[in-house]
């Protein structure tokens, strides 16, 4: 059995790495928010979701948190009517992705906020473990 | 020389302390977790009440219960205030209000340790 201070700062990270993960699906759908395909009537970019897992690390026995599945969002396209575009079919309508810039953007905030959470409980624990060993300070 | 009661009380507390430190960063950590339930541990007040008796072996071939007390002391937070449809009943601004009273209790235990520290190395010196 770890010290529960140790087992903390781990806990935290595996925050940390699940929500920079859930930020770099975002950030890949922000960025792809316009690619369409680059053959008449090809399909464009499909939106990306993430979905997290808790499970028991044995040797701390707590629920760390990992990355269960990158899955594809199954919302229809959108469509446009764009007969210049490359990706247009015969009748001039563009598929362009199922991605919702104000759904990302949300998202994005609230991915913030829990890496925040999880950085504020690592440097807790950090200060906490801190103050232990400077009782042998001046002991 | 057996240790004074309120260092040993002061341990006891930090410990305490810590273990709900740990689960408070499981909660934050699986705050976006479908299906998560939120836990705690019980007051240190009703921990310290049910004190575990710890027996005594007679024989050489009993075994003594491992781990720190404070495992089995871990209850779901049942009374959350809402779960999510994704049914997480983690709720992040209550748990970061835990974890600055978990900050100033447990400096405020060191602290206590700190001053019996040199209550009994100024009787020594």
């Amino acid at each position: 059995m770890p010290d529960p201070l140790q087992a903390t700062l781990r806990i935290a990270g595996s925050g940390l790495e699940a929500q920079s993960v859930r930020l770099r699906v975002i950030s890949e759908n922000i960025a792809n928010a316009q690619s369409t395909g680059d053959t008449p009537g090809a399909e464009p970019y499909t939106r990306q979701t993430i979905s997290f897992d808790s499970v028991l690390d044995r040797s701390l026995g707590v629920p760390l948190v990992r990355v269960k599945t990158i899955g594809r969002d199954d919302a229809p396209f959108k469509v446009e009517h764009d007969p210049g575009n490359p990706a247009a079919d015969a009748t001039g309508f563009v598929k362009t992705p199922n991605v919702d810039m104000l759904t990302e953007l949300a998202d994005m905030r609230e991915a913030n906020r829990a890496y925040e959470a999880n950085l504020q409980v690592a440097k807790q624990s950090a200060e906490l473990l801190g103050q232990t060993v400077s009782l042998l300070k001046d002991a | 020389m057996s240790q004074p009661y309120v260092l040993q009380l002061a341990a006891q507390r930090t410990q305490w302390l810590s273990s709900r430190d740990e689960l408070i960063a499981a909660n934050i950590a699986n705050a976006n977790t479908p299906d998560f339930q939120a836990t705690d541990l019980r007051p240190f007040s009703a921990v310290l009440d049910s004190a575990q008796v710890s027996m005594v072996s007679t024989n050489p071939a009993h075994m003594t219960p491992s781990g720190d007390g404070f495992a089995e002391a871990r209850v779901v937070e049942s009374d959350g205030p809402e779960t999510t449809l994704s049914g997480n009943s983690v709720d992040v601004e209550n748990e970061m209000m835990k974890l600055g009273e978990v900050n100033r209790d447990y400096t405020m235990a060191t602290n206590i340790k700190r001053v019996i520290h040199q209550m009994i190395m100024s009787a020594l010196k």
